[in-house]
Protein backbone atom coordinates (compact mmCIF):
# COMPACT_ATOMS: atom_id res chain seq x y z
CA UNK A 1 0.00 0.00 0.00
CA UNK A 2 1.21 3.49 -0.81
CA UNK A 3 -0.22 5.53 2.02
CA UNK A 4 0.97 8.74 0.38
CA UNK A 5 -1.82 8.38 -2.15
CA UNK A 6 -4.45 8.52 0.59
CA UNK A 7 -5.49 11.85 2.03
CA UNK A 8 -8.33 13.58 3.78
CA UNK A 9 -10.57 12.73 6.70
CA UNK A 10 -14.01 11.40 5.91
CA UNK A 11 -16.94 11.19 8.24
CA UNK A 12 -20.04 9.19 7.45
CA UNK A 13 -23.05 11.52 7.78
CA UNK A 14 -25.45 9.60 10.01
CA UNK A 15 -28.40 11.97 9.95
CA UNK A 16 -31.04 9.57 11.23
CA UNK A 17 -32.76 11.18 14.19
CA UNK A 18 -30.54 14.17 13.38
CA UNK A 19 -31.56 16.62 16.06
CA UNK A 20 -30.99 14.11 18.87
CA UNK A 21 -28.14 12.10 17.39
CA UNK A 22 -25.29 14.62 17.31
CA UNK A 23 -22.39 12.24 16.91
CA UNK A 24 -21.66 13.22 13.30
CA UNK A 25 -21.37 16.86 14.38
CA UNK A 26 -19.12 15.84 17.27
CA UNK A 27 -16.92 13.94 14.83
CA UNK A 28 -16.70 16.93 12.49
CA UNK A 29 -15.41 19.08 15.35
CA UNK A 30 -12.85 16.47 16.37
CA UNK A 31 -11.82 15.81 12.78
CA UNK A 32 -11.10 19.50 12.24
CA UNK A 33 -8.45 19.30 14.93
CA UNK A 34 -6.98 16.14 13.41
CA UNK A 35 -7.10 17.72 9.94
CA UNK A 36 -5.12 20.73 11.12
CA UNK A 37 -2.36 18.39 12.27
CA UNK A 38 -2.42 16.45 9.00
CA UNK A 39 -2.93 19.62 6.89
CA UNK A 40 -5.90 18.13 5.12
CA UNK A 41 -9.68 18.56 4.71
CA UNK A 42 -12.72 17.18 6.50
CA UNK A 43 -15.31 15.65 4.18
CA UNK A 44 -18.73 14.46 5.28
CA UNK A 45 -20.16 11.71 3.09
CA UNK A 46 -23.93 11.88 2.84
CA UNK A 47 -26.10 9.19 1.27
CA UNK A 48 -29.87 9.38 0.97
CA UNK A 49 -32.81 10.86 -0.87
CA UNK A 50 -33.42 14.63 -0.61
CA UNK A 51 -30.72 15.17 1.98
CA UNK A 52 -30.10 18.86 1.17
CA UNK A 53 -30.91 20.00 4.69
CA UNK A 54 -28.30 17.75 6.25
CA UNK A 55 -25.63 18.84 3.76
CA UNK A 56 -26.24 22.42 4.92
CA UNK A 57 -26.15 21.41 8.58
CA UNK A 58 -22.79 19.71 8.18
CA UNK A 59 -21.37 22.84 6.52
CA UNK A 60 -22.70 24.95 9.40
CA UNK A 61 -20.91 22.68 11.85
CA UNK A 62 -17.51 22.80 10.19
CA UNK A 63 -17.23 20.44 7.20
CA UNK A 64 -14.82 21.63 4.50
CA UNK A 65 -16.46 19.42 1.88
CA UNK A 66 -19.79 17.62 1.70
CA UNK A 67 -19.93 14.68 -0.70
CA UNK A 68 -23.52 13.84 -1.58
CA UNK A 69 -25.01 10.82 -3.28
CA UNK A 70 -28.69 11.71 -3.52
CA UNK A 71 -30.80 8.95 -5.01
CA UNK A 72 -34.24 7.46 -4.40
CA UNK A 73 -32.69 4.01 -3.96
CA UNK A 74 -30.77 5.33 -0.93
CA UNK A 75 -33.84 6.58 0.89
CA UNK A 76 -33.80 3.62 3.25
CA UNK A 77 -30.62 2.08 4.55
CA UNK A 78 -29.97 -1.20 2.80
CA UNK A 79 -26.69 -2.65 3.84
CA UNK A 80 -25.65 -4.17 0.53
CA UNK A 81 -26.47 -1.06 -1.50
CA UNK A 82 -24.80 1.29 0.96
CA UNK A 83 -21.71 -0.92 1.28
CA UNK A 84 -21.30 -1.15 -2.48
CA UNK A 85 -21.69 2.59 -3.03
CA UNK A 86 -19.39 3.68 -0.21
CA UNK A 87 -16.73 1.06 -0.97
CA UNK A 88 -16.67 2.36 -4.55
CA UNK A 89 -16.26 5.94 -3.35
CA UNK A 90 -13.46 5.00 -0.97
CA UNK A 91 -11.63 3.18 -3.77
CA UNK A 92 -11.97 6.24 -5.99
CA UNK A 93 -11.27 9.11 -3.59
CA UNK A 94 -8.94 7.25 -1.16
CA UNK A 95 -9.50 8.97 2.20
CA UNK A 96 -6.77 8.50 4.77
CA UNK A 97 -9.16 8.31 7.72
CA UNK A 98 -12.84 7.36 7.75
CA UNK A 99 -14.95 7.83 10.90
CA UNK A 100 -18.53 7.12 11.91
CA UNK A 101 -20.56 7.36 15.08
CA UNK A 102 -20.92 4.20 17.12
CA UNK A 103 -24.68 4.36 16.72
CA UNK A 104 -26.71 1.22 15.96
CA UNK A 105 -26.33 2.22 12.29
CA UNK A 106 -22.57 2.77 12.47
CA UNK A 107 -22.05 -0.43 14.40
CA UNK A 108 -23.75 -2.44 11.69
CA UNK A 109 -22.54 -0.61 8.62
CA UNK A 110 -18.88 0.17 9.34
CA UNK A 111 -17.68 -3.37 10.10
CA UNK A 112 -19.20 -4.57 6.81
CA UNK A 113 -17.65 -1.69 4.97
CA UNK A 114 -14.22 -2.27 6.51
CA UNK A 115 -14.38 -5.93 5.53
CA UNK A 116 -15.37 -5.02 1.98
CA UNK A 117 -12.57 -2.47 1.67
CA UNK A 118 -10.05 -4.76 3.33
CA UNK A 119 -8.94 -2.53 6.17
CA UNK A 120 -9.13 -2.55 9.96
CA UNK A 121 -11.74 -0.97 12.19
CA UNK A 122 -11.58 0.15 15.81
CA UNK A 123 -15.02 0.06 17.39
CA UNK A 124 -16.54 2.36 20.00
CA UNK A 125 -13.49 4.59 20.33
CA UNK A 126 -13.39 7.05 23.20
CA UNK A 127 -10.40 9.10 21.97
CA UNK A 128 -8.67 9.88 18.67
CA UNK A 129 -5.28 11.53 18.22
CA UNK A 130 -2.62 11.81 15.55
CA UNK A 131 0.72 10.28 16.48
CA UNK A 132 3.19 13.16 16.01
CA UNK A 133 5.96 10.88 14.72
CA UNK A 134 4.19 8.51 12.37
CA UNK A 135 1.16 10.63 11.50
CA UNK A 136 -1.01 7.59 12.19
CA UNK A 137 -4.41 7.86 13.81
CA UNK A 138 -4.30 6.56 17.37
CA UNK A 139 -7.70 5.03 18.02
CA UNK A 140 -8.37 4.51 21.71
CA UNK A 141 -10.89 1.75 22.15
CA UNK A 142 -12.11 -0.26 25.16
CA UNK A 143 -10.82 -3.83 24.88
CA UNK A 144 -10.99 -7.15 26.71
CA UNK A 145 -14.58 -6.67 27.73
CA UNK A 146 -13.94 -3.07 28.64
CA UNK A 147 -11.26 -3.75 31.23
CA UNK A 148 -8.53 -2.05 29.20
CA UNK A 149 -8.26 0.95 26.95
CA UNK A 150 -6.18 0.00 23.93
CA UNK A 151 -4.43 2.45 21.61
CA UNK A 152 -4.86 0.98 18.16
CA UNK A 153 -3.12 2.05 14.95
CA UNK A 154 -3.60 0.88 11.38
CA UNK A 155 -0.14 1.11 9.82
CA UNK A 156 -0.59 -1.07 6.75
CA UNK A 157 -4.09 -0.48 5.44
CA UNK A 158 -6.17 2.48 4.40
CA UNK A 159 -8.38 4.13 5.27
CA UNK A 160 -7.87 4.06 9.02
CA UNK A 161 -11.41 3.40 10.17
CA UNK A 162 -13.06 3.90 13.54
CA UNK A 163 -16.47 4.23 15.07
CA UNK A 164 -16.65 6.72 17.92
CA UNK A 165 -18.87 6.69 20.92
CA UNK A 166 -21.49 9.49 20.96
CA UNK A 167 -20.90 12.23 23.51
CA UNK A 168 -17.14 11.83 23.69
CA UNK A 169 -16.42 15.00 21.71
CA UNK A 170 -18.12 18.40 21.71
CA UNK A 171 -19.77 19.68 18.52
CA UNK A 172 -18.99 23.14 17.15
CA UNK A 173 -21.77 25.74 17.32
CA UNK A 174 -23.94 26.25 14.22
CA UNK A 175 -22.41 28.87 11.93
CA UNK A 176 -24.97 30.12 9.40
CA UNK A 177 -22.34 32.12 7.52
CA UNK A 178 -20.21 29.10 6.64
CA UNK A 179 -19.52 28.07 3.05
CA UNK A 180 -17.95 24.87 1.78
CA UNK A 181 -17.50 22.76 -1.33
CA UNK A 182 -20.15 20.25 -2.30
CA UNK A 183 -19.28 17.30 -4.51
CA UNK A 184 -21.75 15.04 -6.32
CA UNK A 185 -20.04 11.85 -7.56
CA UNK A 186 -21.72 10.20 -10.52
CA UNK A 187 -22.45 6.82 -8.98
CA UNK A 188 -24.26 3.94 -10.65
CA UNK A 189 -26.68 2.64 -8.05
CA UNK A 190 -28.31 -0.74 -8.13
CA UNK A 191 -30.90 -1.49 -5.49
CA UNK A 192 -30.63 -4.67 -3.54
CA UNK A 193 -33.49 -6.69 -5.04
CA UNK A 194 -33.37 -9.25 -2.26
CA UNK A 195 -34.70 -6.77 0.28
CA UNK A 196 -37.68 -4.50 -0.16
CA UNK A 197 -38.42 -2.02 2.58
CA UNK A 198 -42.15 -1.51 2.80
CA UNK A 199 -42.17 1.01 5.61
CA UNK A 200 -40.12 2.10 8.57
CA UNK A 201 -41.18 3.59 11.84
CA UNK A 202 -39.32 4.91 14.84
CA UNK A 203 -39.21 2.82 17.98
CA UNK A 204 -41.55 4.26 20.59
CA UNK A 205 -39.43 5.33 23.50
CA UNK A 206 -40.14 7.15 26.69
CA UNK A 207 -39.09 10.75 27.08
CA UNK A 208 -35.81 9.86 28.73
CA UNK A 209 -33.28 12.66 28.17
CA UNK A 210 -30.44 11.42 30.29
CA UNK A 211 -27.93 13.53 28.37
CA UNK A 212 -29.63 16.78 29.45
CA UNK A 213 -30.42 15.86 33.06
CA UNK A 214 -28.54 17.92 35.69
CA UNK A 215 -28.69 14.96 38.07
CA UNK A 216 -28.37 11.32 37.12
CA UNK A 217 -29.00 8.49 39.55
CA UNK A 218 -27.53 5.27 38.21
CA UNK A 219 -28.04 1.77 39.47
CA UNK A 220 -26.26 -1.52 38.94
CA UNK A 221 -26.51 -5.16 39.86
CA UNK A 222 -25.58 -4.37 43.47
CA UNK A 223 -29.15 -3.20 44.04
CA UNK A 224 -30.15 -6.83 43.90
CA UNK A 225 -33.71 -6.60 42.63
CA UNK A 226 -36.18 -4.69 40.50
CA UNK A 227 -37.91 -3.57 43.67
CA UNK A 228 -34.79 -1.80 44.89
CA UNK A 229 -33.90 -0.46 41.47
CA UNK A 230 -37.36 1.16 41.26
CA UNK A 231 -36.46 3.25 44.31
CA UNK A 232 -33.98 5.09 42.08
CA UNK A 233 -36.93 6.68 40.29
CA UNK A 234 -38.14 8.25 43.51
CA UNK A 235 -34.63 9.42 44.30
CA UNK A 236 -34.28 10.93 40.83
CA UNK A 237 -37.63 12.67 41.17
CA UNK A 238 -36.68 14.14 44.55
CA UNK A 239 -33.43 15.47 43.07
CA UNK A 240 -34.91 16.62 39.75
CA UNK A 241 -32.94 14.11 37.75
CA UNK A 242 -33.13 11.00 35.60
CA UNK A 243 -32.35 7.34 36.13
CA UNK A 244 -29.55 5.53 34.34
CA UNK A 245 -28.51 1.91 34.49
CA UNK A 246 -25.56 -0.35 33.90
CA UNK A 247 -25.64 -3.20 31.40
CA UNK A 248 -26.20 -5.89 34.10
CA UNK A 249 -29.20 -3.95 35.46
CA UNK A 250 -30.66 -3.69 31.95
CA UNK A 251 -30.04 -7.39 31.36
CA UNK A 252 -31.87 -8.16 34.60
CA UNK A 253 -34.87 -6.37 33.14
CA UNK A 254 -34.91 -3.61 35.76
CA UNK A 255 -34.83 -0.79 33.16
CA UNK A 256 -35.20 -0.27 29.42
CA UNK A 257 -32.27 -0.01 27.05
CA UNK A 258 -32.85 3.74 26.68
CA UNK A 259 -31.40 4.16 30.20
CA UNK A 260 -28.16 2.34 29.47
CA UNK A 261 -25.05 4.32 30.41
CA UNK A 262 -21.54 3.73 29.16
CA UNK A 263 -19.68 2.54 26.15
CA UNK A 264 -22.66 0.95 24.39
CA UNK A 265 -25.24 3.31 25.85
CA UNK A 266 -25.35 7.01 26.59
CA UNK A 267 -22.56 9.29 27.73
CA UNK A 268 -23.66 11.80 30.36
CA UNK A 269 -22.04 14.79 32.00
CA UNK A 270 -24.49 15.87 34.75
CA UNK A 271 -23.66 18.20 37.58
CA UNK A 272 -24.25 15.31 39.97
CA UNK A 273 -24.06 11.57 39.38
CA UNK A 274 -25.06 9.20 42.17
CA UNK A 275 -24.03 5.72 41.18
CA UNK A 276 -25.35 2.99 43.42
CA UNK A 277 -24.45 -0.68 43.36
CA UNK A 278 -22.25 -0.26 40.31
CA UNK A 279 -18.81 -1.85 40.33
CA UNK A 280 -17.27 0.67 37.94
CA UNK A 281 -16.39 -1.47 34.93
CA UNK A 282 -14.56 0.54 32.30
CA UNK A 283 -17.36 0.20 29.75
CA UNK A 284 -19.62 1.94 32.28
CA UNK A 285 -17.25 4.61 33.60
CA UNK A 286 -16.29 5.80 30.09
CA UNK A 287 -19.86 7.05 29.75
CA UNK A 288 -20.13 8.84 33.10
CA UNK A 289 -16.66 10.07 34.00
CA UNK A 290 -17.38 13.55 32.60
CA UNK A 291 -19.88 14.18 35.44
CA UNK A 292 -19.00 17.21 37.58
CA UNK A 293 -19.48 15.45 40.91
CA UNK A 294 -19.71 11.71 41.38
CA UNK A 295 -20.99 10.00 44.52
CA UNK A 296 -20.50 6.25 44.47
CA UNK A 297 -22.01 3.58 46.71
CA UNK A 298 -20.63 0.06 46.80
CA UNK A 299 -20.03 -2.51 49.47
CA UNK A 300 -16.58 -3.40 48.08
CA UNK A 301 -14.01 -0.79 49.15
CA UNK A 302 -11.81 -1.84 46.23
CA UNK A 303 -14.52 -1.41 43.61
CA UNK A 304 -13.12 0.51 40.60
CA UNK A 305 -16.03 2.96 40.76
CA UNK A 306 -14.35 4.69 43.70
CA UNK A 307 -11.46 5.69 41.43
CA UNK A 308 -13.72 8.14 39.57
CA UNK A 309 -15.79 9.17 42.61
CA UNK A 310 -15.50 12.48 44.44
CA UNK A 311 -17.27 10.94 47.41
CA UNK A 312 -17.42 7.21 48.11
CA UNK A 313 -19.75 5.42 50.51
CA UNK A 314 -18.77 1.86 51.39
CA UNK A 315 -21.83 -0.12 52.36
CA UNK A 316 -24.82 -2.10 51.17
CA UNK A 317 -26.40 -0.30 48.22
CA UNK A 318 -29.96 -1.14 49.23
CA UNK A 319 -29.52 0.07 52.80
CA UNK A 320 -27.84 3.31 51.82
CA UNK A 321 -30.45 3.98 49.12
CA UNK A 322 -33.26 3.46 51.63
CA UNK A 323 -31.62 5.76 54.18
CA UNK A 324 -30.94 8.40 51.58
CA UNK A 325 -34.57 8.38 50.50
CA UNK A 326 -35.78 8.70 54.08
CA UNK A 327 -33.53 11.70 54.67
CA UNK A 328 -34.51 13.41 51.43
CA UNK A 329 -38.23 12.87 51.95
CA UNK A 330 -37.95 14.70 55.27
CA UNK A 331 -35.90 17.57 53.90
CA UNK A 332 -37.73 18.21 50.61
CA UNK B 1 -15.40 8.44 -11.45
CA UNK B 2 -16.86 11.69 -12.72
CA UNK B 3 -18.30 14.18 -10.31
CA UNK B 4 -19.91 17.58 -10.33
CA UNK B 5 -18.87 20.23 -7.86
CA UNK B 6 -20.29 23.45 -6.48
CA UNK B 7 -20.26 25.65 -3.42
CA UNK B 8 -22.78 25.30 -0.61
CA UNK B 9 -23.92 27.79 2.00
CA UNK B 10 -24.98 26.80 5.50
CA UNK B 11 -27.80 29.35 5.35
CA UNK B 12 -29.49 29.33 1.95
CA UNK B 13 -29.01 27.57 -1.37
CA UNK B 14 -30.71 27.33 -4.73
CA UNK B 15 -31.25 23.93 -6.30
CA UNK B 16 -29.83 24.07 -9.81
CA UNK B 17 -29.58 20.96 -11.94
CA UNK B 18 -30.13 18.97 -8.74
CA UNK B 19 -27.10 20.58 -7.10
CA UNK B 20 -27.06 23.10 -4.29
CA UNK B 21 -25.43 26.45 -4.91
CA UNK B 22 -25.46 29.66 -2.82
CA UNK B 23 -26.20 31.69 -5.95
CA UNK B 24 -25.74 31.88 -9.71
CA UNK B 25 -25.73 34.39 -12.51
CA UNK B 26 -26.70 33.91 -16.13
CA UNK B 27 -25.64 36.60 -18.59
CA UNK B 28 -24.06 39.95 -17.79
CA UNK B 29 -25.30 42.09 -14.94
CA UNK B 30 -23.67 45.21 -16.34
CA UNK B 31 -25.71 45.16 -19.55
CA UNK B 32 -28.69 47.53 -19.56
CA UNK B 33 -30.68 45.82 -22.28
CA UNK B 34 -29.56 42.26 -22.61
CA UNK B 35 -30.64 39.13 -20.79
CA UNK B 36 -29.50 38.32 -17.29
CA UNK B 37 -30.83 36.17 -14.46
CA UNK B 38 -29.43 36.50 -10.98
CA UNK B 39 -30.24 34.17 -8.10
CA UNK B 40 -28.13 36.08 -5.63
CA UNK B 41 -26.41 34.89 -2.46
CA UNK B 42 -28.68 35.37 0.56
CA UNK B 43 -26.73 36.71 3.53
CA UNK B 44 -27.16 35.06 6.91
CA UNK B 45 -30.08 36.78 8.63
CA UNK B 46 -32.24 37.17 5.50
CA UNK B 47 -34.96 34.61 4.97
CA UNK B 48 -35.98 34.87 1.32
CA UNK B 49 -34.33 34.38 -2.06
CA UNK B 50 -32.93 37.30 -4.03
CA UNK B 51 -34.16 36.97 -7.61
CA UNK B 52 -33.50 39.52 -10.32
CA UNK B 53 -33.50 39.23 -14.10
CA UNK B 54 -34.28 40.65 -17.48
CA UNK B 55 -36.34 38.02 -19.28
CA UNK B 56 -37.17 37.56 -22.96
CA UNK B 57 -39.43 35.27 -24.96
CA UNK B 58 -38.29 32.64 -27.45
CA UNK B 59 -38.33 35.28 -30.20
CA UNK B 60 -35.95 37.47 -28.20
CA UNK B 61 -38.63 40.04 -27.29
CA UNK B 62 -38.26 41.76 -23.93
CA UNK B 63 -40.90 40.57 -21.46
CA UNK B 64 -40.18 41.75 -17.97
CA UNK B 65 -37.46 42.86 -15.58
CA UNK B 66 -37.36 41.69 -11.98
CA UNK B 67 -35.36 43.22 -9.19
CA UNK B 68 -35.32 41.65 -5.73
CA UNK B 69 -38.36 39.54 -6.60
CA UNK B 70 -40.43 42.52 -7.82
CA UNK B 71 -41.28 43.68 -11.34
CA UNK B 72 -39.59 46.94 -12.28
CA UNK B 73 -40.37 46.83 -16.03
CA UNK B 74 -43.27 44.96 -17.52
CA UNK B 75 -44.07 45.87 -21.14
CA UNK B 76 -45.60 42.46 -21.82
CA UNK B 77 -48.21 42.64 -19.06
CA UNK B 78 -46.99 39.70 -16.99
CA UNK B 79 -48.42 39.14 -13.55
CA UNK B 80 -46.55 38.24 -10.40
CA UNK B 81 -48.43 35.93 -8.05
CA UNK B 82 -47.15 35.54 -4.52
CA UNK B 83 -47.90 32.49 -2.46
CA UNK B 84 -46.70 31.09 0.82
CA UNK B 85 -43.02 30.35 0.30
CA UNK B 86 -42.54 31.98 -3.08
CA UNK B 87 -43.93 33.56 -6.23
CA UNK B 88 -44.68 32.76 -9.85
CA UNK B 89 -44.41 34.97 -12.92
CA UNK B 90 -47.19 34.43 -15.44
CA UNK B 91 -47.26 35.53 -19.06
CA UNK B 92 -50.57 37.01 -20.39
CA UNK B 93 -50.95 33.80 -22.43
CA UNK B 94 -51.24 31.89 -19.14
CA UNK B 95 -47.82 30.29 -19.38
CA UNK B 96 -45.82 30.24 -16.14
CA UNK B 97 -42.47 31.79 -16.97
CA UNK B 98 -40.90 31.35 -13.59
CA UNK B 99 -41.77 29.58 -10.36
CA UNK B 100 -39.73 30.32 -7.24
CA UNK B 101 -40.44 28.25 -4.16
CA UNK B 102 -38.49 28.39 -0.89
CA UNK B 103 -38.42 25.46 1.54
CA UNK B 104 -37.75 26.27 5.17
CA UNK B 105 -35.50 23.90 7.10
CA UNK B 106 -34.83 24.01 10.82
CA UNK B 107 -31.71 26.14 10.41
CA UNK B 108 -31.76 27.26 6.80
CA UNK B 109 -33.60 27.60 3.49
CA UNK B 110 -33.52 26.14 0.02
CA UNK B 111 -35.10 27.66 -3.07
CA UNK B 112 -36.24 25.73 -6.12
CA UNK B 113 -36.50 27.72 -9.34
CA UNK B 114 -38.42 26.32 -12.27
CA UNK B 115 -39.01 27.87 -15.63
CA UNK B 116 -37.91 28.21 -19.22
CA UNK B 117 -35.76 31.31 -19.70
CA UNK B 118 -34.66 32.76 -23.04
CA UNK B 119 -32.08 35.45 -23.69
CA UNK B 120 -32.30 38.46 -25.99
CA UNK B 121 -31.33 36.24 -28.95
CA UNK B 122 -34.11 33.79 -28.18
CA UNK B 123 -31.59 31.23 -27.00
CA UNK B 124 -32.73 28.87 -24.23
CA UNK B 125 -30.71 29.59 -21.06
CA UNK B 126 -32.66 27.68 -18.43
CA UNK B 127 -35.10 24.79 -18.62
CA UNK B 128 -36.85 22.47 -16.17
CA UNK B 129 -34.77 19.55 -14.92
CA UNK B 130 -36.33 17.08 -12.47
CA UNK B 131 -37.04 19.23 -9.42
CA UNK B 132 -35.07 22.28 -10.44
CA UNK B 133 -33.67 23.99 -13.53
CA UNK B 134 -30.77 23.25 -15.79
CA UNK B 135 -28.81 26.30 -16.86
CA UNK B 136 -26.55 26.86 -19.85
CA UNK B 137 -24.44 29.57 -21.44
CA UNK B 138 -22.17 32.19 -19.93
CA UNK B 139 -22.34 33.38 -16.36
CA UNK B 140 -21.29 32.27 -12.91
CA UNK B 141 -22.71 28.93 -11.77
CA UNK B 142 -21.67 29.31 -8.11
CA UNK B 143 -21.48 32.70 -6.42
CA UNK B 144 -19.51 33.06 -3.23
CA UNK B 145 -20.89 36.45 -2.18
CA UNK B 146 -23.80 38.71 -3.17
CA UNK B 147 -23.51 40.35 -6.60
CA UNK B 148 -25.90 43.14 -5.64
Amino acid sequence: MNERSYSGIWIFGDYRNYFQNRVTLQLIAKARGLARTLKTEVTVLLLGDHVHQYAMEYVAHGADVVMVVDHAALRHYQVETYTKVVAGLVAEYRPEIFLAGATPFGREFFPRLAKRIGTGLSADCVALEIDPESGLLIQTSPSFGGDLLADVVTPDHRPQMATVHPGVFEEQPHNGSAMARIVYPQVEIESDDRVQILRSRAEQKGKVRLEDAPVVVAGGRGLGSREHFDKLFELAELLGGEVGATRPAIRSGWAGNERLLGQTGKSVKPKLLITIGTSGALQYTTGVQGSETIIAVNRDPDAPVFKIADLGLVGDARTILTLLLEKLRKRL
Amino acid sequence: MKHRESLISAHHNYLVDDMLTPGFLLGELSSREEFFFLADVVPSGESGPRISGRLFDREGRFLVELSGGEMVQNPSGCTLQSFSGGFRLIHPSGETLLNVNTHVFTNGFMTRIQGRLFDHNGKLRAEPSRESIKISGGGKPALEKPER
